[in-house]
């Protein structure tokens, strides 16, 4: 079993938060890792930041703007990542990226690296199953144990999912909502009905992710969910507070035990 | 386990490029398309749709002009223009509008997204909104609404919404990311009408084939005219639309030299051109394997041109495979020669080209002395010069008073 995969369990749903690299720089962006760890994150998901972020909305598109700020190289980005991982070994790490600066780094050398970083799992919005590309990245990721996890999305039809199927481990990455990443009021109606489809073919963990943002949110969702991801509504915090480490910090880690705590099996 | 993959590994590429990298929440829309595409362009009715409004609506055929005159004035090859700034809506961005128009009414959409940066695709897109009853959006960068006003009016009295982007260069670029986002959101009842050969498949060559009557029409009525082929073709490349349309028919011509000229821009630091074929590498943007204009972490980076329409850091892969295959040779010029060029074909000429074309132009200029008097020059004008003309007399240093 995949480090991954052992964090998740029938009793409980696993609270899965994602910060931009790098923003408002790397050194700060270790501590809001550490804030949200220690505020109950089961899995962390780090996001190399890219120039043109076409499936993410605003706050994570300023987010990646802020993050580019500073000079960036794939270097300082798996050191980062070795940091975080330092201070929480058993805590997965997953990456989620565009694909461009993957491709530019070298598959091989980028999974090597990114292995002894402590990264655990990679996703890849921009890069589906069905490219020659993946079948490179995902021999590449499998040598090392490193999972390739998959988006599903309300568009996906199963035919497609069944395809999906060979590339999947880790857990899968279920889009909430049409549209990109961001904070929304209501849910869809059919979400149950499509994580539990999802959970039938793939016999993987299925995580929610995109448009949830409130503890009730959450736990609504973490009744069926394996998994809950998420990614606007704390870089907003970040986006609102990083000028102010300590108290962002503090907010990160008060967010974090929100969620966490009024997830699935995860009550106190 | 059996793969089932929408596509083989080959379909939709072009050489090592093209493809499908876009997300996912996309992708069923794209196989749909590709599917209603691929019925469409073999049904007679379709196809006759598409001639009715080519000829009755566009304009077409759009005439081959011998440039006497420009011939005369530099004084070697022959230049034969291809008037695509004789469309309806002065540009060749309709011909694959309506095309596109007419897959959305088959698919049943009643809302139509563009991304623009000239303004040319967006008044083309709005205009065929107009004409079928899409519900219309365009996506345009802050800073190619202050360069391309009269564009985005004429978009708005044609009944698109004009949303203006403001995210990284407020350009062509960052239009089309969120026009992608828009897509991503109201993909079940809208169609993204891409508006050059770029994207994710089957964009490029459901565009190329839209635009591909350019260089059908070129050839018959070169050979008509000439009983013979031109010697040269050139044709500006931004994404390259109608740089693609203008070759498509000469491929196999290999006695037809190919010539795509790109923007040098300021010169050649990064941020400063958008000459892709010259300072890209491999990447991908925009759901398309291509080249890409970007830094030693794969980040892109910003391109810039005098002309909007430019003003892409990438092209599309068609382009890509043309260049590495030495098919066709891309060339650049610069922000000041488009310029010098957009001038001196006006008052020679008495044709306000696009400042698009005015870079083809430039190159033409050159080749024209080194080919020598016995042989033919076909340029494609890509479109006219009336949205560029206030842009062009702020920077040759026009004034109103100069004007009147």
């Amino acid at each position: 079993m995949s480090a991954i995969k052992s964090v998740f369990s029938d009793s409980k749903s696993a609270f899965i938060p994602y910060i931009s690299l790098g923003d408002p720089n790397y050194d700060l962006c270790v501590d809001w890792a550490d804030a949200l760890i220690r505020g109950g994150a089961d899995i962390l998901e780090l996001g190399i930041p890219f120039s043109d972020p076409v499936a993410d909305g605003p706050v994570i598109q300023k987010a990646f703007k802020r993050a580019l700020a500073n000079p960036f190289s794939m270097d300082t980005i798996l050191g980062t990542t070795e940091k975080i991982h330092s201070l929480h070994p058993h805590i997965p790490l997953v990456y989620l990226t565009y694909f461009n600066p993957i491709f530019h780094y070298g598959f091989e050398k980028f999974a090597e690296k990114a292995k002894i970083a402590g990264i655990q799992g990679m996703i890849i919005p921009d890069l589906p199953y069905d490219t020659p590309e993946t079948d490179e990245l995902f021999k590449s990721l499998k040598r090392r144990g490193v999972d390739l996890i998959h988006l599903v999305t309300p568009a996906t039809p199963l035919n497609r999912m069944k395809g999906i199927r060979d590339f999947a481990s880790g857990f899968i990455y279920y889009v909430t909502s049409y549209g990109v990443t961001g904070e929304r009021k209501s849910i869809s109606a059919d979400l149950e009905d499509r994580i539990k489809t999802t959970k039938e073919v793939f016999s993987l963990p299925v995580s929610a992710g995109f448009g949830i943002s409130a503890p009730d949110q959450a736990k609504e969702i973490s009744q069926y969910a394996d998994g809950i991801i998420i990614g606007s509504a704390v870089q907003r915090i970040i986006e609102e507070n990083g000028s102010n480490p300590s108290l962002c910090r503090k907010k990160l880690e008060e967010y974090a035990q929100s969620i966490s705590g009024s997830l699935r099996g995860k009550n106190r | 386990m059996a793969k089932e993959r929408s596509f083989t590994e080959k379909e939709g590429y072009f050489g090592d490029f093209g493809g499908r990298y876009s997300p996912e929440i996309l992708t069923e829309a794209l196989i749909e398309l590709e599917d209603t595409y691929n019925k469409l362009r073999k049904d007679k009715k379709f196809q006759k749709d598409l001639e009715f409004y080519r000829r009755n609506y566009i304009g077409r055929p759009s005439p081959l002009t011998y440039a006497e005159k420009l011939t005369k004035a530099w004084g070697g090859a022959k230049i034969w223009l291809k008037r695509e700034d004789l469309n309806h809506t002065g540009a060749h961005k309709i011909n694959n509008t309506i095309g596109q128009a007419l897959i959305a009414k088959a698919m049943g959409k009643r809302r139509i997204i563009a991304e623009t940066g000239a303004g040319q695709h967006g008044v083309a897109t709005a205009t065929v909104g107009a004409l079928f009853e899409f519900e219309t959006a365009i996506f345009m960068g802050e800073e190619d609404l202050r360069r391309q006003k009269l564009n985005a009016i004429r978009m708005q009295m044609l009944g698109a919404k004009v949303i203006g982007v403001s995210s990284g260069t407020a350009t062509l670029k960052d239009a089309t990311s969120e026009a992608m986002r828009d897509w991503a959101l109201n993909v079940s009842n809208t169609h993204y009408i891409v508006g050059s050969v770029i994207g994710p498949h089957p964009f490029p060559t459901i565009v190329r084939d839209f635009q591909k009557v350019v260089g059908d029409e070129s050839k018959k009525q070169f050979k008509k005219e000439n009983d013979k082929l031109p010697d040269a073709v050139v044709a500006c490349v931004g994404g390259g639309s109608n740089a693609m349309g203008m070759y498509y028919a000469f491929l196999n011509d290999k006695k037809v030299k190919l010539y795509g000229v790109e923007a040098g821009g300021r010169g050649p630091s990064p941020g400063e051109h958008s000459a892709t074929m010259l300072f890209g590498k491999t990447g991908f943007l925009h759901g398309t394997k291509t080249l890409v204009i970007q830094d030693d972490g794969g980040q892109v980076v910003p391109a810039h041109s005098v002309s909007a329409g430019l003003d892409y850091p990438g092209v599309g892969p068609e382009h890509a495979h043309l260049h590495s295959s030495g098919r066709v040779k891309y060339e650049t010029v610069s922000d000041q020669g488009a310029l010098d060029a957009f001038m001196e074909v006006c008052r020679v000429e008495g044709i306000i080209p696009a400042l698009e074309t005015a870079h083809a132009f430039r190159f033409a200029k050159d080749l024209a002395k080194e080919l020598g008097k016995k042989k033919d020059i076909l340029i494609c004008l890509s479109g006219r010069g009336d949205k560029d003309v206030a842009e062009v007399a702020r920077l040759v240093g026009l004034s109103q008073g100069d004007l009147i």
